[in-house]
């Protein structure tokens, strides 16, 4: 049984993980972080992914609307230095969270790191 | 022991909340419509009426009968231990407590925020039942809610939908849909009688979120706009000072519209009137 940061703190586990947190992206307040962020900023770096995941939010085509249930499971940014990846993390209940993972991409394998964190934002309310 | 905490206006300046939070104190503070509860200044809960709070969402979703949270309630005692009592006994696990405790917490401070001057009042050492799940610092809560407003402010034209009932509008063959699944809910669960607020505590959802899609689906025309008033806002009367006639013509002065003549929720009036106002301001 886990909390947000006992999965956090897993979430460092993940090879090539350079930083992770757990977001509410209507606000971009960050609810939980671990490990580094870019320009050592984590509440940035929560703000900036809410705003990600917002305009992947409210546009039809990204999550049909004639779907039931589940929908949307991660945005992937890949760059020259990183990953970013963002899981969003479905509860039984309303709530508007994800789970978002900064990686080395060196030393990161990025199907490896998608698994690992839908485990764990499964973890996360898992009982 | 009950102290009033002066606040200073204006939005910038450090609101009670700023200062309870630099004071580091422990307790309750009462606000308008909800109240906040601080351990060492930072917010662990915020309990308000315009959207629903943890036990309704969790009630609501089915996820925890109304019964468990009333025993947790009547359980935690003295020393404020609900949260841990629900997890303990297997009812919630500690990751959906935090999610949907912070999930409730920030839609009732969206309600709150930014509080009115000189309206709330302070209780030292008064603790929430269920105790410290989780906590925020004050000023990323301001900040989380003053994004949440930004978003919501850039659909102002729709505003009037806010407090109205939901009224679904069918959708001409070809015309727009909804863009997500939540707002097909939306639309579906609205029977022309409810405002968003109150289909939010119904639904067990967040508040905010139901706003702002309802001022979405009246954008897209799928929500009806309230009826405006039949003529178009008028200036106050004798708004524009009348000029003596002399022969050095002094500069008009006008005064401001009073604001509540201004209120319609047609968009396109409420373009015109600000125009003008504005226009009127530059004169």
């Amino acid at each position: 049984m886990s909390g947000i940061d006992q999965v956090l703190a897993q979430a460092m586990g993940i090879p090539g993980v350079l930083g992770a947190g757990l977001t509410d992206w209507t606000s971009g307040l960050a609810l939980g972080t671990a490990g580094r962020a870019p320009h050592d900023d984590h509440e940035a770096a929560a703000a900036d992914t809410a705003e990600v995941v917002q305009a992947v939010v409210r546009n039809a085509t990204f999550g049909s609307a004639d779907a039931e249930g589940p929908g949307l499971e991660d945005v992937i940014i890949t760059s020259a230095g990183g990953y970013h990846l963002i899981r969003f993390v479905r509860t039984a209940f309303d709530s508007q969270t994800c789970l978002h993972l900064w990686l080395d991409r060196a030393q990161a394998n990025l199907a490896l790191a998608r698994l690992r964190l839908r485990e764990l934002a499964a973890e996360l309310v898992a009982a | 022991m009950t102290s009033l905490i002066a606040s200073c206006p204006g939005a910038a300046s450090p609101g009670p909340l700023d200062h309870l939070a630099a004071q580091r104190v422990t307790g309750a503070l009462y606000a308008p419509n909800a109240c906040f509860y601080l351990r060492d200044g930072a917010v662990y809960c915020v309990e308000g009426t315009a959207s629903p709070g943890t036990g309704a969402r969790l009630g609501a979703a089915g996820r925890l009968p109304a019964e468990r949270w009333q025993r947790a309630r009547e359980t935690a005692g003295p020393t404020h231990r609900g949260g841990q009592f629900l997890v303990g006994e297997g009812w919630l696990t500690q990751g959906e407590l935090e999610i949907c405790h912070l999930g409730a917490l920030l839609d009732a401070a969206f309600f709150a925020l930014p509080l009115p001057p000189g309206t709330t009042s302070f209780t030292p050492g008064t603790a929430h039942w269920l105790g410290v799940v989780r906590a925020v610092s004050a000023a990323a809560l301001q900040r989380a809610t003053a994004h949440r407003r930004a978003l919501l402010d850039r659909l102002r034209p729709w505003a009037a939908v806010d407090a109205a009932p939901v009224v679904p509008v069918a959708p001409a063959d070809g015309g727009p849909s909804p863009a997500t699944g939540r707002q097909r809910r939306l639309l579906e669960s609205a029977d022309g009688r409810h405002t968003p607020c109150e289909l939010a505590r119904a639904l067990g959802q967040s508040a905010f979120l139901t706003l702002l899609d309802t001022r979405r689906l009246a954008a897209a025309g799928l929500v009806r706009m309230p009826a405006a008033p039949a003529a178009l806002p008028r200036r106050r009367p004798g708004a524009c000072h009348p000029v003596p006639p002399t022969t050095q013509s002094p500069p008009p002065s006008w005064q401001l519209p009073v604001p509540d003549l201004l209120e319609t929720p047609d968009p396109d009036v409420a373009l015109l009137v600000r125009l003008r106002t504005a226009l009127e301001e530059n004169l």
